[in-house]
């Protein structure tokens, strides 16, 4: 039986998120509404009733940004956990493949991952009236497959050699029972990773999406905050500093998160 | 460097297809688009017909590809008679100057921070330096850029604020460095990496055994043989410096690329969106395939066969 200390760092890496999460899930199960005007509150500084102030308009910023996590933290670990999906057996099916085909996957992979993803969602966005968040969602699924699709084939190049595989493949066994039933067991937890600091990404671009004016429509989003607040630096700074807290909380905490399915901590945890 | 070419044009070609078909096939009238809802029949039938929008999409296609071999991609709808490429050319030098300042500053900050940690001075608190990066490279531009523009330009007034016409070189340079950072703690980390590889590699010691400096041994001998992790990495941080641009022009309302872009976004200005995306997009592949020509060239180790 574990000891609570010998746990503590697996719950001390979900507990940023968990914390988050369930903050803002309560105030978003409550009865503050991020969209709810008083214009007699404007620039509001933080109060007891406002417990974060309030922005344009007299927006209460602790709903607006309790509203904005909770959507942008759930999109964005949607999107890496989909592209988690078709990442991983897109990589051991390349490297598998090897010579050609694997190199090409690569290529992709590095282009993929290294273009500016600005510009891609740019062209998908200018072609839609009214973005919603599932065209967002969208636009970050044509990019957040490939980390997962090069640290797959990167694993699969150790274990295609192995004995296991080798095993198989003289029992008979084709190419898809080598990647479903040997190869992603394998390396599912080493790509686990990734989860994380894809989500994370995923939760900033949004932000810098909206933050630059191509945000949904209902104006839900840290980067909306974030908007509102270097409008408005000089005579409420607070709105400011609400926003980019906010932004460096999400990324932070899906960060540690995905921490936790580190491999060192794996084994530490077969040890036991 | 043909294989470079090739593959770069070709990736170009295929970013300016999806951009085509993106604002055509997809659900939603273009013409539409740009002129909104309460635009007559007649209106939206000459704007089809000035957009070449009314032909079949065969002939619209070959129509598109010949304008990119010319660089002719329509003239801007919202400036009547300027070509579009002439606009995206017209904002891609404040954008160039921004990457091309913060590329230098973050290369320069992120190797001194990388062989600051990998060198003898720091002893037992060498493993700072990897945390701060680490710290930095987790940070968020979109956090820290307007909390430092509110700290260091509106309270402290020590740089000017770089939208200001009158901010001159120290605005460029106080955005660049901004956009530097995470780019620096990114390259710090890597060269940090790669030069604790390199360890006690022979040559190095007998560098050392000749006499010469902790500080010649490591600039002059180690990080020359470490140059091409850095330089890879500096090639896939690029796309994330553009995306950092445009998030820093909107910041500081300075003239740009990316201000180009979201206006031509907000006013439906079609022609000038698709040269903008399919001009920055060649830029970019350009930069990155001359970094991995750079990489093979100075490493001899790499090339040919590289996987």
């Amino acid at each position: 039986m574990r000891t609570l200390a010998e746990r503590l760092p697996l719950v001390a890496r979900v507990a940023p998120l968990a914390v988050l999460l369930v903050g803002s899930a309560a105030v978003v199960v409550g009865e503050r509404s991020p969209t709810h005007l008083a214009p007699e509150l404007s620039w509001a500084p933080p109060s007891t009733p406002w417990p974060l102030g309030c922005g344009e308009a007299g927006v209460d910023l602790l709903a607006l940004v309790a509203h904005a996590t909770q959507r942008g933290v759930v999109m964005a670990a949607a999107v890496s956990l989909v592209g988690f999906a078709v990442g991983c057996p897109f990589g051991a099916f390349a490297g598998l493949a090897r010579g050609r085909v694997e190199r090409a996957a690569s290529r992709a992979c590095d282009l993929v991952q290294a273009f500016p993803s600005f510009l891609l969602a740019l062209v998908v966005l200018s072609a839609v009236a009214r973005p919603t968040r599932t065209h967002l969602a969208a636009v970050f699924l044509l990019t957040a497959w490939a980390p997962f699709a090069r640290l797959s084939l990167a694993q699969t190049r150790v274990l295609r050699d192995a004995a296991f595989v080798e095993a198989v493949r003289a029992l008979g066994g084709g190419r898809a029972r080598i990647v479903a039933r040997h190869l992603l067991p394998n390396l599912l937890g080493v790509v686990a990773v990734q989860l994380g600091s894809t989500a994370a990404a995923i939760v900033v671009s949004e932000a810098a999406l909206a933050f630059v004016g191509f945000g949904t429509r209902d104006g839900v989003s840290l980067g909306a905050v974030m908007d509102q607040g270097v409008s408005s630096m000089l005579r409420a700074p607070h709105v400011l500093f609400v926003g980019a807290a906010s932004v460096a909380a999400a990324s932070f905490s899906l960060m540690t998160a995905g921490r936790a399915f580190d491999p060192s901590f794996a084994r530490q945890r077969l040890r036991h | 460097m043909v294989g470079f070419a090739v593959e770069g044009a070709l990736v170009v070609f295929l970013l300016a297809t999806l951009v085509f078909f993106a604002l055509r096939v997809l659900p939603g009238d273009p013409a539409a688009l740009v002129l909104g809802d309460q635009a007559s029949e007649a209106e939206r039938a000459a704007l089809n017909a000035k957009l070449h929008l009314n032909e079949p999409m065969g002939m619209q296609y070959a129509r598109f590809v010949g304008g990119l071999l010319t660089l002719d991609l329509g003239d801007s709808i919202r400036r009547p008679g300027v070509p579009a490429v002439a606009r995206v050319f017209g904002a891609l030098g404040p954008t160039a100057a921004l990457a091309a300042v913060a590329v230098v500053i973050g290369a320069g900050l992120g190797v001194s921070a990388g062989v600051l940690g990998a060198g003898p001075w720091l002893g037992s608190r060498r493993s700072w330096v990897d945390r701060f990066a680490t710290a930095i490279a987790a940070t968020p531009l979109l956090a820290f850029g307007p909390v430092a523009t509110y700290g260091l330009a509106a309270r402290i007034r020590v740089v000017p604020l770089p939208g200001d016409p009158d901010a001159g070189a120290m605005g460029l340079i106080f955005a660049s460095s901004l956009l530097a950072l995470p780019l620096a703690a990114h390259i710090a980390r890597v060269s940090r990496a790669a030069l604790d590889d390199l360890g006690r590699a022979q040559f190095l010691i007998v560098a050392r055994a000749k006499g010469a400096s902790h500080a010649r041994v490591w600039w002059l001998h180690a990080v020359p043989a470490a140059i091409g992790p850095i330089v890879t990495v500096l090639g896939t941080q690029l796309g994330a410096l553009l995306g950092g641009a445009v998030v820093l022009e909107r910041l500081f309302e300075r003239r740009g690329l990316g201000t180009l872009i979201l206006e031509a976004y907000i006013s439906r200005d079609l022609p000038v969106l698709e040269a903008a995306v399919v001009v920055s997009g060649a830029l970019f592949i350009f930069a990155q395939q001359t970094a991995s020509a750079l990489h093979a060239a100075l490493d001899p180790r790499v090339g040919g066969e590289g996987t």
